[in-house]
């Protein structure tokens, strides 16, 4: 190699390094009527606003991101349609259509992208219009090929329980968690239900049945989908005395479900995330923001918000957390102290009401 | 039941005990969960207490997936455009209006 070459090579390497250890956090957030918001949260600043093509309001709903962080893949269009959407360019690069003829389909929450993010599986709820009754028909999980493009068609359509809320890929794409009543672990391929762990159905002296929300997938930090849940505590008698929060836990690794109250006759709660790097801790929001203590279950600390997010997520390095959806702001808090640290207002003002707010590292 | 008398397939299932597959809210807990929400919400502690603050914080996310439809209308459905161009409930809430069936 030449000396002057040499110094091209070494150029260039120079060039790309910054690049790789560059790599940050974004935080990417929907607001209506169809826009995605692309936040830098470190310098607390807008990076992107994005209008989803087609995007057909009411607003987006869930968010599923690409592993490499490049195309956001969004229900929209009164959630009967998928768009994938280019974070760099602003394009759709993907478009899925649900509803076709007679059938409405709607998707709501249950939505991923495959661990290789070739696939993109979503849970359908569809109903037949005729020409004065509504057939409410089976939910299906359609699996989507990513590469296919706008104009994409189900690579293949695998049965589904019903009143599932949350789809999630294991971390090695062989299962895939499916999160309603119960928890469902089901072969991607096929659909077929490899096992069942109780969930509301799980037995246990002195509880009643625990009611989950698990509508916001926001795991992709830790590989942990955390949820709160509300579950009575019962006397002797099995009358309910008091309401038991807890916090469901499954690790996305190893399929592992754990579900631990750690408060009684607390404030309501809305979602959870698992910080990263302390995974003992967790983080709960809604109009107040605790952490939990997944150890001992146990709030450690609880702090009043000006107003209710529905929300949570939590920097890489485990040392912020993140309050968004319902309004038009985006709250910034130590993950330490609780402390708040900054307001990220979205622009125009729109509100985020249910649209994901997903981490992504670019 | 004695004071109801069940007129179609539905409710006759219901009388009859054969609708295993949805069931209201038992232990009245949170809305918008995996139980059915029959429309109205109370926080877990079957109060409103913990409900959203303010409640335009939960206007929107409540409306747009039809889990108040007693109360608000339809955006997903029938009025598509109930909200449009009032992007953000505590700002716009004035231009909301009602609505009424077409003829």
């Amino acid at each position: 190699m030449t000396a002057p070459l040499r110094s091209v090579v070494l150029a260039a390497a120079l060039t790309a390094l910054p690049a790789v250890a560059a790599a940050k956090d974004f935080l990417l957030a929907g607001a209506k009527p169809d826009k995605l918001v692309l936040i830098d949260t470190a310098r607390r600043k807008v990076e992107r606003v994005i209008t989803i093509p087609g995007g057909g309001g009411p607003g987006p709903m869930t968010i599923a991101v690409s592993p490499d962080g490049k195309v956001a893949y969004v229900v929209v269009n009164r959630w009967e349609s998928i768009a994938g959407v280019d974070l760099d360019s602003g394009k759709q690069t993907f478009r899925a259509d649900l509803s076709v003829g007679p059938e409405r389909v709607k998707a709501m929450f249950g939505m991923d992208v495959s661990p290789d993010g070739k696939e993109l599986a979503v849970y359908l709820v569809p109903a037949r219009l005729g020409a004065d009754e509504y057939t409410a028909l089976d939910p299906r999980i359609a699996v989507y090929r990513t590469g296919d493009g706008v104009g994409a068609r189900p690579a293949r359509s695998l049965p589904a329980p019903r009143r599932i809320m949350q789809l999630a890929y294991a971390r090695d794409g062989a299962r895939l968690f499916a999160l309603g009543w119960e928890l469902y672990v089901l072969d991607p391929a096929t659909g077929a239900v490899r096992e069942t762990l109780p969930v509301r159905h799980r037995k246990r002296d002195g509880l009643g049945e625990p009611d989950v929300l698990n509508v916001w997938p926001t795991w992709e930090q830790s590989g942990v989908l955390a949820a709160p849940y509300a579950v009575a505590r019962l006397d002797a008698q099995g009358k309910p005395v008091s309401a038991m929060a807890g916090l469901l836990s499954l690790d996305l690794d190893s399929g592992a479900l754990a579900m631990n109250e750690f408060e009684e006759n607390g404030p309501a709660i809305f979602a959870g995330v698992v910080n990263p790097v302390r995974r003992d801790e967790a983080y709960v929001v809604y109009t107040t923001l605790a952490k939990l203590d997944r150890r001992a279950n146990k709030v450690v600390k609880r702090i009043e918000l000006d107003h209710t997010y529905y929300n949570v997520n939590v920097a890489s390095d485990g040392s912020e957390v993140y309050v968004g959806q319902t309004m038009s702001d985006i709250g910034v808090y130590s993950a330490d102290t609780l402390k708040r640290l900054a307001r990220i207002a979205i622009p125009g003002g729109a509100d985020q009401a249910l649209a994901t707010m997903r981490m992504i590292r670019r | 039941m004695k004071h109801l008398k069940p007129l179609n397939d539905k409710a006759r299932a219901i009388e009859a005990g054969r609708t295993p597959e949805v069931q209201p809210m038992q232990t009245v807990p949170a809305g918008c969960s995996t139980v059915f929400d029959p429309g109205w919400e109370v926080d877990f502690l079957g109060g409103v207490a913990s409900l959203c603050q303010p409640m335009e914080a939960d206007l929107y996310g409540c409306s747009d997936p039809c889990w108040w439809p007693a109360q608000v209308p339809d955006t997903l459905n029938t009025y598509p455009d109930w909200n449009k161009g009032a992007d953000s409930a505590q700002r716009d809430w004035r231009v909301l209006g009602s609505v009424f069936p077409k003829k």
